[in-house]
């Protein structure tokens, strides 16, 4: 079984998306599998093929402004244009997004889903993932518990279709915790911590260009 | 400040719409442009403005500045152009990274007090019903997000078609 796993995040630092990539391939195994980041480098021909001639496509992403990021749309424009002789690939998609509600991720999946038709693939599932930024965070937590627990049990799910090529309904999940410690995490360890690092104080987040 | 974002070629542009938005802010293709790279620069290092210097790093502060905004994009699977998109993702300092609970969900507060009226002009020969339903969904998530009152969507198959639409306001 071929799988190949594009990582579409634009990210130059180390992205939730790469991460996402790593918990996905701790239950796929040792499956063949190929690891493509369109976003870096061009694709050679050699990996085009490989990609043309797979059993299942993962797409691995984060939401940009409700949608699909512009180099990620390229590549989808790209592919099409290619073209896919062979028409047994499943597409699975695992797309994360920076708000905490995993359904925000809905209308990029819808997109990937048309993208499929218009290229005569077969769309299999979306595991969508919230709180993306704060993933990292959490990732010394093991998949399947705490603030990781609903996340874990949708990768159990999604690998478990894609190891058999099967369709499944679309997960969407949040982390397994309140929403407001989420909100309260977010400016306390990451925007505030981050603005110090640039030198910045709190107040200066807020500053108009103008 | 009208600002009008567009895919188009010059020539298509001058053919079709140059009389429609002759006193408008244009933002085109140059080829220039940069991807935004996730770095939230434009949030914690230089708060409102991109770090990118592309000629595109303004966009927070030009929509800030906006009445009215329109985008005439190809549609593709039921999203933007990639330039157009491009010129999205570049717009996130116009909000701020702060989070707030709206209808139920979170989303970003916003940095600027102006109310934007939007106008998206879809066009392509092949748009199909699931795609125009997919557009209308991620222009409403866009509006919400940006803190848009008021848009309007059409659809053309072709640019005689939506130069016709825009020329007729």
């Amino acid at each position: 079984m071929n799988i190949c796993i594009l990582n579409g995040s634009p990210k130059a630092s180390k992205s939730t998306s790469e991460l996402l990539i790593e918990y996905l391939m701790s239950f796929i195994g040792d499956k063949e599998t190929a690891i493509y980041n369109i976003c870096k480098a061009d694709l050679s021909e050699t990996q085009f093929s490989r990609i043309q001639s797979s059993d299942a496509l993962v797409f691995v992403f984060p939401l940009y402004i409700d949608g699909i990021n512009s180099q990620l749309l390229r590549f989808l424009i790209e592919l099409e244009k290619r073209g896919f002789g062979n028409k047994n690939i499943g597409v699975y998609c695992i797309i994360n997004n920076g708000f905490f509600e995993g359904r925000q991720n809905l209308i990029s999946a819808e997109i990937m889903k048309n993208w499929c038709k218009t290229v005569g693939l077969t769309y299999c599932q979306t595991l969508g993932a919230g709180a993306g930024e704060m993933l990292p965070f959490l990732k010394d937590i093991p998949l399947g518990h705490g603030p990781n627990r609903n996340l874990g049990i949708a990768f159990q799910e999604l690998s478990r279709n894609i190891l058999s090529l099967n369709r499944g309904e679309d997960l969407f999940v949040s982390p397994n915790c309140p929403r407001f410690l989420w909100k309260i995490a977010s400016s306390l360890k990451f925007w505030y911590p981050r603005a110090k690092e640039n030198g910045l104080k709190r107040k200066r987040l807020k500053d108009r260009a103008d | 400040m009208d600002i009008l974002i567009h895919d188009l070629k010059d020539e298509e542009f001058q053919s079709f719409f140059s009389k429609a938005y002759n006193n408008v802010r244009i933002i085109s293709d140059t080829g220039t442009i940069r991807r935004c790279i996730g770095c939230f620069g434009c949030w914690i290092k230089t708060p409102g403005k991109c770090v990118l210097k592309d000629g595109y790093g303004n966009m927070g502060e030009l929509l800030s500045k906006s009445e009215k905004v329109t985008i005439i994009s190809r549609c593709f699977y039921g999203s933007y152009s990639p330039f157009v998109k491009n010129v999205l993702d570049r717009s996130i300092p116009y909000l701020l990274p702060f989070f707030k609970i709206k209808n139920n969900e979170t989303h970003h507060k916003r940095r600027y007090q102006n109310n934007i009226e939007l106008d998206v002009h879809f066009y392509g020969e092949n748009i199909t019903a699931e795609e125009e339903e997919t557009a209308k969904k991620l222009v409403k998530a866009n509006c919400t997000n940006f803190y848009v009152k008021n848009y309007e969507i059409s659809f053309s198959k072709s640019l005689e078609e939506l130069s016709g639409k825009v020329n007729a306001i």
